[in-house]
């Protein structure tokens, strides 16, 4: 979801820098020179202070100021729900924005609002998550969980010789981003007949929950060859406790986003690789569509359906990859 | 109200008193604890080794701080549910100071000695609120501090933007980690020594006696002379200091601050003392069942890990153990009012 978002901030980011350009090329008024003529592309994120989010709007104000469109940014602080959400997209459609980039946090609930951007000829991109009927939609952007799980998966069965006991430190049962990426992991398992799943556990929210399910999977397991912690917390957990257990490097792990600890912690040889979302890209490519469409232009090579691709990063490619490291407070 | 019951006993039959130390609820979880041993051992004998049991405590220290600050609230007739986003809160407070001074190149000694500073600054903080809200704006105990534990963890996300904080000196890592004797560290030692005091405390002082005579009856207790408002304000302030006691050790043992680390821990620790044995009505309870109530909602959890229960399924023996605790305790009480000892 956080992964979602920031993609949906990148894509707006891209679609206001794209506005401004065709802009510049099509008349004096580009580039907010005059107040009359800019263009106001409104996001709501799922949850403000959400470190997800706020990378995906680090991406969105970037691309604004590259497309020189305004970026309105407004949501709910502290809660992932459609209550305290649906006030902050009507409050946008009553601005009569230009476009709209929308993280729906439910699919259904949140429909009615797209329902009413449509009589008001607004157009919508949804990133992260997406609504029910998406016919409206300029596109939806999403982040692919399954495929995240499958690449953490063939990453540590490079890692590990292709052989061995692995555990699976999940964060949550109940939220959806790890239960695909858990599926994934699983199901791209089983193309690897010596590797063996020892078990799942479950952090919820608590890293030192992961910390001891992890000690004790070590005890019980003392061969174990490799970890996919599916989150932050259990992320954090884990490092924690190979870090403390002398086996660092020595039991693969694989980590899940980028942010700044995580990428340390990648840096010292904790984690063996990570699988990060691209929210900038995101971000950009949802402002980039929306502009487009505002403007009437490249209108055919929008894409309606975009599932972003996540990258690996390692020590071995950090040069190349450490771009995608999530930005720092 | 101990002592009370101890006199009872002496002029009882020695077969009376037999039984009624055999039915104290410390006693009880003695024997639940023994019998959980036994069973998870034979089970996968990993279950009884030094490495099993150091990873058991230090899961128990965080909750077992809430949990003697718990122990103290609830005999006062009182509960804090602030504790958990306490714990979270002088967890981040610490990291991202210990941080900031790190970058700043701060010398590792004084950075620690700042962080301390700062975590239990911040857990005395909250319960001076808590106390305050209850004894002057005269909130009652469950609202005061849902609404703390709601601010205290808005007020964690606003610090950390829910990111994990790292960065601090490596040093933090050893010394929340590094084992003596490949079982104690030394937050766990920290633990220890701070558990003998509020036990002895509650058993043995003035501060002990009041604690159980404000839960039992506040109106006489404060015709008797206590200042109760004041005793509450300590109380809970105690109870706050446990919760950034326990925030620290949290980071102590992670090397990193954790915005989430402290959710639903509150529940952890009032759990904790039910199971023990303090009866929610206040005016009773011993830190003796507290301590072995943490010890088996903690140890659990391995022993299931170990051998191969699924984790959703987890919850659930916790759950179900919660309610046999408490059903056994209120038996207990209603078998010993039958006996005139109401």
């Amino acid at each position: 979801m956080k992964r979602t978002l920031r993609t949906v901030i990148g894509v707006t980011m891209a679609g206001a820098l794209a506005f401004s350009m065709a802009a510049c090329g099509d008349d004096s008024t580009a580039n907010g020179g005059d107040d009359g003529k800019q263009l106001t592309i409104g996001f709501v994120p799922g949850i403000a202070s959400d470190p997800f989010f706020k990378a995906m709007q680090i991406g969105a104000e970037a691309k604004a100021k590259e497309l020189g469109i305004k970026l309105l940014r407004q949501g709910a602080p502290g809660e992932y729900s459609p209550q305290s959400q649906i006030p902050f997209v009507d409050s946008m459609l009553t601005q009569r924005v230009d476009g709209l980039v929308l993280v729906p946090t439910d699919p259904d609930a949140l429909q009615p609002s797209v329902t009413k951007a449509q009589s008001a000829k607004i157009p919508v991109v949804t990133v992260d998550t997406t609504v029910t009927d998406q016919s409206y939609l300029t596109s939806a952007i999403t982040g692919d969980n399954v495929e995240g799980g499958r690449q953490a998966a063939k990453t540590l069965a490079e890692q590990i010789g292709k052989s061995g006991e692995v555990f699976l430190m999940s964060g949550s049962p109940t939220a959806t981003t790890n239960q695909l990426r858990e599926k994934g992991f699983t199901e791209e398992l089983k193309n690897y007949p010596d590797i063996t799943l020892v078990g799942k556990e479950y952090a919820n929210s608590q890293p030192a929950r992961a910390t001891s399910a992890v000690n004790t999977i070590l005890l019980k397991h003392p061969n174990l060859k490799g970890i996919f912690a599916v989150d932050g917390t259990s992320g954090t957990g884990t490092v924690a406790a190979l870090r403390n257990a002398g086996k660092s490097g020595q039991v693969k792990l694989i980590g899940y986003d980028a942010y700044e600890n995580q990428v340390a912690d990648l840096k010292a040889g904790v984690f063996s690789a990570l699988v990060a979302q691209k929210p900038g890209d995101q971000a950009a490519l949802a402002l980039q569509n929306l502009v487009d469409t505002i403007r009437n232009q490249n209108v055919d090579k929008i894409e309606k359906d975009v599932v972003m691709s996540n990258v690996v990063m390692s020590r071995d490619n950090l040069a190349e990859t450490e771009q995608y490291q999530y930005p720092a407070k | 109200m101990t002592a009370d019951t101890m006199q009872q006993d002496a002029t009882e039959t020695r077969g009376a008193r037999l039984k009624a130390v055999l039915l104290r609820q410390d006693v009880i979880l003695l024997g639940v604890l023994v019998v959980m041993v036994v069973f998870f051992t034979t089970m996968n004998p990993l279950f009884f080794t030094r490495f099993a049991f150091a990873n058991i405590l230090q899961d128990w220290a965080p909750v077992m701080l809430l949990a003697m600050g718990q122990t103290y609230v609830i005999i006062t007739g009182g509960i804090d549910l602030s504790v958990g986003s306490t714990l979270g809160l002088s967890g981040v407070a610490a990291a991202m100071t210990m941080r900031s001074l790190n970058e700043g190149g701060t010398a590792t000694g004084a950075t620690i000695a700042v962080g301390v500073v700062v975590a239990l600054a911040t857990g005395l903080a909250v319960g001076l609120v808590n106390g305050l809200l209850i004894t002057r704006a005269k909130l009652a105990p469950f609202i005061a501090t849902l609404a703390t534990m709601g601010a205290g963890a808005g007020l964690t996300l606003v610090l950390t933007g829910g990111v994990q904080i790292a960065g601090g000196p490596v040093e933090v890592i050893r010394l929340g980690n590094t084992q003596y004797l490949n079982l104690l560290t030394i937050p766990l030692i920290i633990v220890f020594a701070v558990l003998a005091v509020t036990w002895l405390v509650l058993s043995f002082t003035r501060f002990g006696r009041w604690t159980y005579a404000v839960g039992s009856n506040g109106f006489a207790a404060r015709g008797a002379g206590i200042g109760v408002d004041r005793h509450l304000l300590k109380v809970y302030m105690l109870a706050g200091l446990m919760a950034g006691l326990a925030g620290l050790f949290v980071y102590f043992r992670l090397g990193s601050g954790s915005p989430t680390s402290g959710q639903g821990q509150e529940l952890a620790a009032i759990a904790a003392a039910v199971i023990g044995g303090t009866s929610l009505v206040g005016g009773s309870g011993r830190m003796s069942g507290t301590v072995l109530g943490a010890l088996i909602t903690t140890a659990v959890l391995s022993g299931l890990i170990l051998i191969g229960v699924a984790p959703n399924w987890q919850q659930v023996v916790i759950g179900l153990l919660i309610a046999v605790a408490v059903g056994v305790q209120q038996i207990n009480v209603r078998t010993r009012k039958g006996a005139g000892r109401g």
